[in-house]
């Protein structure tokens, strides 16, 4: 079953109104719910008092210039760092507390985080291994991100596009209800653009949460329901796309204002 | 912690990296060995004593050495290649991370000194053999050798992750390693006598003293075991005490 699919049957449950699912603590809970957070890196303040959270079933894009603190959240979001203070947790729980982790959450940070001799499958298997995935899991989201072809090749033969695929391949291994992507679609030729964007919107409308940081604004303006900015460490705007967006204004004119216009 | 060191010993098994420090490990312990047996001077050669020290010796020193780089990458090559994000959020445990590298690092590093053990004691029997030279080593020797240079080494192995954990850089990391075993310890547990009863502490001469190398000088191989077991647990504590506590960039 894809992840599309279990998404798909989740939401139905919830149509259904259908009781949680028993041990699954923490649906309640938003599924991100980041609140004062704050991190100092020495006199640096890279994340000031930052508050918002994400529900189930949006995509959300996470807006802001370059070391504007996007990537420092996203980090204390997923137990990379700590937090000087306030707290960043997911589905309830700090994400070092949640047993599973990648069976709730996937993430990718960096398009390149791989072993360049070591193959796209490969690279799969190392992560399965450890979560106790089944190797047919692998299989399944290699075939889910139209990557197969190429698994069996080093990493360092692949281009950026592919790179960006191994990556959501392996965020998507747990079968995960929230997605974390930092510029998932940079190095993507526009058929990858589209399938990603397709993929984003099927996956929060089987109830799953994205949160997908990116520069793109014409891209993210196409795919994603609400919109959290963040400029020079401070929350700028946290709001439905429709709200920042109509009556002639784009969301990059929403932007360039929020951030004060800034070439960055 | 069974599924993580499954995980830890396949990505060793998925690139080329183990294979080709094997490789280079085994070229330069045949290497060294036979240069140190056809070199030396027969006088300096005839006594169990200097044929293990003088002869076997660097070949024990390279496979420590070579296990110990091993270690070192299982941690900085995930730093360098930016693996250790998914590997963390997978198990963001960081400390089990760090014992599962150090298990899989002590099994591989084992089997690199039993290699380097082996290529050692024939090599250097090879050389005598070749040259005339009476061989002074009894079957006790050459197992203690093999046995010595494969414990010796899977404990470096283990420093090499305490090593690899801390510094993180993997140059640096590979360079400290390097010049300490190659040439710290030399000056340390050298011809001063003053100096040498402090540098028989040091790991490296303890992972020598293993293999029954130099006695009198070093520490005898069961004190020499157990003091290379310390100085592993304390690396190996300290680089996972250390990844538990630092942001991960």
């Amino acid at each position: 079953m894809s992840a599309t699919e279990r998404a798909a049957s989740k939401s139905a449950d919830d149509r259904a109104g259908s009781p949680l699912v028993p041990g699954d603590a923490g649906s309640r809970d938003p599924v991100v719910r980041v609140s004062s957070l704050t991190k100092r890196y020495g006199e640096v303040v890279a994340v000031d008092d930052v508050t918002f959270s994400l529900a189930a079933g949006t995509v959300t894009g996470f807006l802001g210039p370059n070391g504007a603190g996007k990537t420092t959240t996203l980090r204390v979001l997923l137990g990379l760092a700590e937090p000087t203070g306030g707290e960043a947790l997911v589905f309830g729980r700090r994400y070092r507390e949640l047993d599973q982790p990648v069976q709730r959450i996937g993430a990718v940070l960096e398009s390149n985080d791989f072993h360049p001799g070591r193959s796209g499958r490969d690279h799969l298997r190392t992560l399965a291994l450890a979560a106790e995935i089944a190797p047919r899991r692998v299989e399944e989201v290699l075939a889910l991100v139209e990557i197969e072809a190429v698994a069996d090749r080093r990493v360092k033969t692949y281009s950026l596009g592919m790179r960006q695929r191994l990556g959501l391949a392996g965020a998507l291994l747990g079968n995960p209800d929230l997605l974390v992507l930092d510029e998932p679609a940079n190095g993507l030729d526009p058929v990858g653009v589209r399938w990603l964007r397709t993929f984003l919107r099927r996956f929060a409308e089987g109830g799953g949460a994205v949160l997908v940081a990116s520069h793109v604004l014409a891209e993210v303006a196409q795919a994603v329901d609400r919109v959290v900015v963040i400029d020079r460490g401070r929350l700028a705007a946290n709001a439905a796309l429709d709200e920042l967006t109509g009556g002639g204004r784009t969301l990059e004119d929403a932007y360039l204002e929020l951030t004060g216009g800034e070439m960055s | 912690m069974s599924a993580l060191l499954r995980a830890e010993l396949f990505k060793q098994r998925s690139t080329r990296t183990a294979l080709g420090l094997f490789g280079v490990m085994l070229g330069l312990v045949l290497f060294a060995v036979l240069l140190h047996g056809l070199g030396v001077a027969s006088e300096n050669a005839d006594s169990a004593r200097e044929q293990l020290t003088i002869v076997l010796g660097p070949g024990e020193r390279i496979g420590a050495l070579f296990a110990g780089l091993l270690g070192a990458m299982s941690m900085t090559a995930e730093i360098r290649h930016g693996t250790i994000r998914p590997t963390f959020l997978v198990t963001p445990w960081r400390g089990r991370v760090v014992a599962a590298k150090v298990c899989a690092s002590i099994l591989i590093g084992a089997g690199f000194g039993l290699v380097a053990g082996a290529a050692t004691a024939a090599a250097g029997t090879a050389a005598f053999w070749g040259r005339g030279i009476d061989v002074q080593l009894d079957g006790g020797d050459y197992v203690l050798l093999v046995a010595g240079t494969a414990a010796a080494a899977s404990l470096w192995a283990a420093i090499g992750v305490g090593v690899g954990a801390l510094v993180r850089n993997q140059v640096p990391a590979l360079i400290g390693l390097c010049a300490w075993l190659l040439f710290v310890e030399g000056l340390l547990v050298g011809d001063v006598a003053d100096i040498s009863s402090i540098g028989r502490y040091a790991p490296g001469a303890a992972a020598a003293a293993i293999t029954g190398q130099d006695p009198g000088t070093l520490l005898a191989p069961a004190v020499g075991l157990v003091l290379l077991a310390l100085y592993a647990g304390a690396a190996a504590a300290a680089g996972a005490f250390a990844t538990s506590r630092r942001d991960v960039a």
